[in-house]
């Protein structure tokens, strides 16, 4: 699938001038080495053990088979950071698509986690995803901040459902944002009635 | 005078009358021509028989109504069937060829090009731009609206937040389009 309007130039809050682009196989070595460099304590939150090269291979195979849309800030020839929604392609909630982010730790707060956000958001839209959602953990609280910003809202909470690096259990916050009433817009514009005109 | 004559069929809910507002307004907003619209609604918001007939010209256009279409747009077997015939002999025919099977009966000359346009919807995302696949279509194969104002049609004509999946709908239209036409010729 080629995503349109990228890639994109950014200069950060800060001056940091990125790239963002959608992942392609090649990026694939400096994405695993910006996983690997991601602080324990935010590695223990993804679902996956991202340090692992069958982990990435998996990942680039979801990429190519649309299953998941990977966008990635490069800043120089390394990763800053990294946005993915995943998509179920079959069955009953083959409108959600679920939304996972990790920057840096160096360039946050400079408004690059909002930008990869957002974009994805657009993508998801683009792709006829209905509903977006995330989990996070109550503590995260940068992004909660960026997911309601983008119109999230917290949808449910699982209690004490994980364990962060000290084994204390936190509970995990699950938010959406449900967009379907674009296409329900969409959807009255294509029924060709008029209640009006015979 | 030139002036083409368009006819859009097919089944309410498949975004027949869009389509035809789109043709429309590319052609006189976009691409500075003169076009009319008569949309005709089938009883029922859903399924049921609906169409509209789009002219397109360079002057001003004093009879809006569509006898004999230069171009057909045809979404489901019904409308074929009950337009077909119509089309001017030499004419051009676009359908949709998953949905409508053509047969023999094509008034003399008339070249048919067909998509499977809902296919094609389903795998951008959603059938509902089935219309503005056609849309795009359309104007590959004609070329009676520039690219550029079928394009800033569809925007300005879609819900605010659908316009990237209706514009790769579009585009997606047109380049088979123009790829049948290069294959045609
Ligand atoms: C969440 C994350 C991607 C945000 O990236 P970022 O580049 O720092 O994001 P932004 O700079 O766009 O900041 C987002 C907002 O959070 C706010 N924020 C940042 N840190 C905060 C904190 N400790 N407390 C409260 N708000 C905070 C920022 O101020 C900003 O809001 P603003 O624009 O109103 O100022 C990043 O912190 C990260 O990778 N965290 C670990 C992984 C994670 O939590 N992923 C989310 C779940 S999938």
């Amino acid at each position: 699938m080629k995503l349109e309007g990228f890639p994109q130039n950014l200069t950060l809050k800060d001056g940091t001038q990125v790239v963002v682009k959608p992942l392609e196989a090649k990026d694939a070595p400096a994405l695993l080495e910006f996983y690997r460099a991601l602080p324990e304590e935010d590695r223990l939150y993804l679902r996956d053990d991202v340090t692992k090269p069958e982990w990435l291979e998996r990942f680039v195979a979801h990429v190519q088979h649309n299953e998941v849309v990977s966008l990635i800030a490069l800043h120089g020839n390394k990763v800053a950071g990294e946005a993915s929604l995943y998509r179920a392609l079959h069955g009953w909630t083959a409108h959600v698509g679920e939304i996972r982010i990790s920057v840096a730790p160096a360039l946050r707060r400079s408004g690059l986690g909002s930008v990869l956000a957002r974009d994805l958001v657009k993508l998801a839209i683009g792709l006829g995803v209905e509903k977006m959602i995330v989990q996070m953990v109550e503590s995260q609280l940068s992004a909660r901040r960026l997911f309601e910003k983008l119109g999230f809202r917290q949808e449910a909470v699982l209690r004490a459902h994980v364990k962060d690096i000290h084994g204390i259990k936190r509970d995990l916050v699950i938010a959406s944002n449900d967009v379907s009433h674009l296409w329900e817009a969409m959807e009255a514009l294509v029924s060709d009635f008029s209640p009006t005109v015979g | 005078m030139d002036k083409s004559e368009i006819r859009v069929g097919g089944l309410g809910g498949q975004g027949v009358i869009l389509c035809g507002m789109i043709i429309g307004k590319a052609a006189s907003i976009y691409d500075g021509k003169h076009a009319t619209l008569i949309q005709s609604f089938g009883p029922e918001a859903r399924g049921s028989a609906c169409s509209a007939q789009v002219s397109v010209a360079d002057e001003p256009i004093g009879y809006p109504y569509v006898k004999n279409p230069d171009v057909l747009i045809v979404m489901s077997p019904d409308a074929y069937t009950q337009f077909a015939p119509q089309l001017r002999p030499g004419g051009v025919l676009l359908y949709e060829n998953e949905l409508i099977a053509v047969d023999d009966k094509l008034p003399a000359g008339v070249k048919a090009f067909g998509i499977p346009a809902t296919r094609l919807a389903e795998e951008l995302g959603r059938r509902l731009v089935l219309n503005i696949v056609m849309t795009g279509f359309f104007a590959g194969v004609t070329g009676l609206v520039s690219f550029e104002a079928a394009e800033n049609a569809v925007k300005s004509s879609v819900p605010r937040g659908t316009e990237d999946l209706n514009l790769r709908a579009f585009r997606k239209g047109y380049e088979y389009g123009r790829e049948l036409l290069a294959k045609a010729s």
